[in-house]
């Protein structure tokens, strides 16, 4: 006799049963080298006997076992499909750097909201935004726009980080020392002026952009052979460089 | 899983497995299954893995006699074509 069913959710279910389809396929490919005639399964429909169950969070179903009657019936169907039907019906699967909703540090209430709408990444997140579509109006849902909009923000970030090049010390009109930092996707974000810590001391940026950052610098900063600079570009965005003098 | 069960892919492939052309050398014929639908009472192990991969054991009935505690039977319908080759034969 069968050892107790355990409760299983449908998407589960349908990838293990796709992988032990995909399995027979290999194996009957491999048969029909030698076999003149093979055969290939073209449909497949299971009717399980179940009992489904709600959570308040998810559905899921436990297959009926011996002995139990009144169970519910759910029949799942695979069919073949072309090719052709697979690209249409298909997003492209996991582009580079796209970052899937599972890894995104949202709470769980958000997280099944959004995938209600189909939400897998923020990729998708992202075409969303583009159509002008407001999400919080056409669901009428309590989904954190504050926490998912920083979430997008980082992932953007994370796609084009800050590179420093080259830190150099340079002396203005006024002959005042300061440190000018350049790079690439260095203050990317107008709205965010870069926050600058030199040898644990507060540095006024006197000038920001995405390839050079200028903070001035004081006697207060007591620079020496090694020195420490920590620049916060953006909320996103935190460079820690140490900087040697040269003799 | 149950060891009275086997993966789901072995009953396909067990049911898969079947002479599926028929000579009669004195009549000079040759005749062969195109295509064929199998539909069959099956019972369910459905467990999970270490991994936490869920696995489908399943058997078709395993008793043939009537018992006061009968098993669930799901049912179990495919279609199989011929594999042609790449040429058409």
């Amino acid at each position: 006799m069968a050892t107790e069913n355990i409760a299983w959710q449908l998407e589960d279910f349908v990838d293990s049963l796709v992988v032990e389809l995909d399995k027979t396929r290999e194996t009957l490919a491999v048969k029909a080298i030698n076999k003149p005639l093979s055969y290939s399964v073209k449909e497949l429909s299971l009717d399980l006997n179940i009992f489904p169950s709600y959570d308040g969070d998810q559905v899921t179903f436990i297959t009926a076992q011996p002995g139990q009657q009144a169970a519910s019936k759910v029949s799942i169907q695979l069919s073949s499909i072309t090719d052709q039907q697979v690209r249409a019906t298909t997003k492209v699967p996991g582009a580079k750097g796209e970052v899937n909703l599972s890894e995104m540090e949202l709470d769980k209430s958000t997280k099944k909201q959004l995938r209600k709408l189909g939400v897998n990444s923020v990729e998708d997140l992202k075409q969303i935004e583009d159509k002008n579509v407001d999400i919080g109006k056409v669901t009428d849902s309590d989904i954190d726009y504050r926490t998912l909009a920083n979430q997008i923000q980082k992932s953007r970030r994370s796609q084009n980080p800050p590179t420093v090049r080259a830190v150099s010390l340079s002396m203005d009109e006024n002959k005042s020392p300061y440190l000018l930092i350049q790079g690439e996707n260095l203050a990317v974000d107008p709205a965010f002026l870069p926050v600058a810590v030199v040898n644990q001391t507060l540095a006024e940026v006197l000038s920001s952009s995405d390839r050079e950052v200028k903070l001035q610098i004081t006697a207060d900063h007591f620079l020496a052979a090694n020195n420490e600079v920590i620049v916060t570009f953006d909320p996103f965005a935190v460079v820690k460089v140490n900087v040697k003098a040269k003799a | 899983m149950d060891e009275a069960f086997l993966p789901f892919r072995q009953i396909i492939e067990e049911m898969l497995t079947f002479r599926g052309e028929f000579i009669d050398e004195e009549a000079g014929v040759r005749t062969y299954i195109t295509d064929y639908e199998i539909e069959s009472p099956v019972e369910l192990d459905v467990s999970r893995d270490a991994d936490g991969t869920l696995r489908i054991g399943s058997t078709p009935p395993l008793y043939y006699v009537n018992t006061s505690i009968r098993p669930s039977f799901h049912r179990l319908r495919f279609t199989a074509q011929i594999t042609e080759d790449a040429d058409g034969d």
